[in-house]
């Protein structure tokens, strides 16, 4: 019993950057643009917000340098494939890339230090000695709690705003949105950076308060797990955020399992999330391949508006 | 005169800037390098001397940067053959390791061969691993068109994590004492060395492998119809060129060459399967491959540059600059490089139109 009860309660714990990272991109890829930088931007989000909040010993100081950290690179990001209308693949992956080496280089020194903060959890009072619910649910961080009322902020204003018009209609349909007066520009832009803050504070997440420790790489994919998160819950905010939870879940059934001590090799544990990506994208593309249910239709096209 | 500007995308751009572009963007590189190291309290110009000695300024480093560019090579080769038919392959590392993990296996095995014997079929493994650890990648898209981006990435991911699996268990080495290795090969399995060098001849090897490649992507009828394919999907498609077959091959063939890599990479230079076998080799393939904007023969040059890079930057730790300045710069020498492409693309085009009152005062209608 206490096996799931853990599993479930790390699982929300390792859910709540991938939702963030996997919602900033949301976010990005609704408006047009889709960035494979998400990984290097969650490093460098990592790495800066570990170093502030080391040096300050302020956790929020961190978190607010880690996000300026991701924006940053997702700026870089709009400015190539908005401005000078570069392949968004290719610019996400050198992204991903720059960021690596960019996270690498800056921490040098700081691995095996701790930041003196202190993000704890905050049960909530009453709902936290509920049994198993209070647990899994109802005793963790102002980030994790913070999770499912961005989930429902960012469907709000997609769905019931005219700003999330306008940003659909960027992604959708961003000649005609233009025509009728949409800034389509700016806001891929301001989605891009918006996305890319989130994926630093994800990054962040992990080293501040998840392993309270910086190491080269440390995110190990997490960011591209995010960008499957966007296909696996076809662009909607609500099935991103499940899928994030569902994949945190997976995530710590492998730290529990190695807990435990069952008889298999911690590596072979340690595919499981991958391995999982893989199946349940696989599954997912057949199901949704011959209609490409909310798949922005613009994704991945520079918008030119001399070509309209 | 009202004067307007607009960006139009022009058809081709001179062919001297075509060649300077990269040139520049390296140079554009190495300056914001420069930069990045200034920033971090470091005489940028004492590091790229260090640099220049530690890598083609010696006989030492131009040794070590021919074996760092030979993985390169063959990872950038990888990256640039599954792009003349339109597919990512950023699995060059998974790729790499599963070549290794086979030539390993081989080497651990099939020891009933002859060492030379062994060796060569220890690269072959190698070559066979690379190709069926891609091939697993592209049936998701050929079948259902699922990107293969993510499907080859994640399965770097899992190749490393099997390597570990091997080396720290049925593989690993009773001596190590937890240490990430392999058992040691059998003797003879190693690279012979190029005469008088310290270079073995993965280098040629590679040399060999990317004519080789050149010729049957560029020369060959199969190579033409996988180009039209590559540009063309539609096209190839109302040709009844089979593409589902031909995106598994490709893939499976740029396997290959990233697999070749892991299997000279444990022959030529760790002689068991270890951890760090490869240091980003497919990531940097990638860069390599977009710096020889996919030409194959060009893969070559953009490796060696990219190796020297590398080799030097191991020089610069005794200055206090930290390894991964290498990266960086390669990352941005491609930011560099996107961003001139972008300004070549386009042209800005400064239309003057008549006013409307200026019509009007020579007697015609706006």
């Amino acid at each position: 019993m206490s096996f799931w009860v853990n599993s479930l309660s790390v699982g929300i714990v390792l859910g709540t950057p991938l939702a963030y990272a996997a919602l900033g991109e949301l976010i990005a890829e609704r408006a047009g643009v889709m960035n494979l930088g998400v990984e290097g931007m969650m490093l460098m989000g990592a790495v800066v917000g570990f170093i502030v909040a080391v040096n300050t010993h302020s956790a929020v100081a961190g978190f607010a340098a880690a996000a300026a950290a991701g924006a940053a690179l997702a700026f870089l990001h709009a400015l190539m494939t908005i401005g000078l209308r570069v392949n968004q693949i290719v610019m996400g992956l050198t992204l991903t890339i720059l960021g690596a080496g960019l996270s690498a280089y800056i921490g040098t020194g700081y691995s095996g230090r701790r930041p003196e903060v202190n993000i704890s959890a905050i049960p909530i009072p009453g709902l936290s000695s509920l049994p198993v619910l209070g647990k899994v649910l109802f005793a963790h961080d102002v980030f994790a709690y913070a999770v499912p009322f961005l989930a429902l902020a960012i469907w709000f204003l997609l769905y019931r705003t005219r700003l999330g018009l306008w940003l659909r209609a960027a992604g959708e349909q961003p000649g005609a949105a233009d025509a009728s007066g949409v800034p389509v520009f700016l806001i891929r832009y301001v989605a891009v950076i918006v996305g890319g803050a989130l994926a630093g504070l994800a990054g962040a997440y992990f080293s501040v308060v998840y392993t309270q420790g910086w190491a080269e790489g440390m995110t190990n994919g997490r960011g591209w797990i995010a960008i499957a998160l966007v296909i696996f819950g076809t662009w909607d905010p609500i099935w991103v955020l499940l899928g994030a939870l569902l994949f945190g879940f997976v995530d710590g059934l492998n730290f529990e399992l190695q807990g435990i001590g069952v008889p298999v090799s911690t590596h072979l544990l340690a595919m499981m999330p991958y391995v999982f990506t893989l199946v349940v994208l696989v599954a997912t593309w057949t199901r949704m391949r011959h209609r490409h249910v909310g798949m922005p239709e613009a994704l991945g096209l520079a918008y030119e508006r001399e070509a309209r | 005169m009202g004067v307007s500007l607009r960006l139009e995308r022009r058809m081709g751009a001179p062919l001297a800037l075509r060649i300077a572009a990269p040139v520049l963007a390296v140079i554009a590189g190495l300056v914001a390098g420069g930069i990045v190291m200034a920033l971090g309290g470091h005489d940028p110009i004492d590091a790229y001397i260090s640099v220049w000695e530690g890598s083609l300024g010696s006989t030492d480093g131009l040794q070590s940067t021919l074996i760092k560019a030979t993985p390169l090579v063959l990872t950038g080769l990888a990256v640039a053959t599954a792009l003349r038919v339109g597919l990512w392959n950023i699995g060059g590392e998974g790729q790499l390791i599963a070549g290794a993990i086979a030539a390993t296996g081989t080497g651990l095995y099939a020891t009933v061969l002859p060492a030379p014997l062994l060796l060569v079929a220890m690269i072959l493994a190698g070559c066979v691993g690379g190709a069926a650890w891609a091939a697993l990648a592209a049936i998701p898209r050929a079948l259902i068109g699922l990107n293969e981006i993510i499907v080859t990435l994640f399965m770097n991911y899992i190749a490393i994590l099997f390597m570990d699996y091997l080396i720290f268990g049925p593989w690993g080495d009773p001596k190590a004492f937890g240490f990430a290795y392999s058992r040691a090969l059998p003797d003879g399995t190693s690279l012979p060395l190029l005469p008088g060098t310290g270079v073995h001849i993965g280098i040629l090897l590679a040399v060999v492998v990317a004519l080789g490649a050149w010729w049957l992507v560029e020369r060959t009828p199969w190579g033409f119809s996988v180009r039209v394919a590559g540009g063309n999907p539609r096209a190839a498609e109302y040709l009844g060129l089979g593409m589902t077959r031909r995106l598994v091959v490709v893939l499976a063939i740029s396997g290959a060459i990233a697999g070749l890599a892991g299997a000279i990479e444990l022959t030529g230079v760790t002689s068991r399967l270890q951890e760090g076998i490869s240091v980003n080799y497919g990531y940097s393939g990638v860069l390599i491959a977009f710096l020889a904007r996919g030409r194959l023969l060009a893969v070559g040059v953009a490796a060696f540059l990219f190796a020297a890079l590398v080799v030097g930057s191991y020089a610069l730790q005794t200055t206090g600059v930290a390894q991964p300045i290498a990266t960086i710069i390669q990352a941005l020498i491609i930011v560099f490089l996107l961003a001139g492409d972008a300004v070549l693309a386009f042209r800005l085009r400064v239309t003057r139109s008549p006013l409307v009152s200026e019509v009007a005062a020579a007697g015609g209608r706006p």
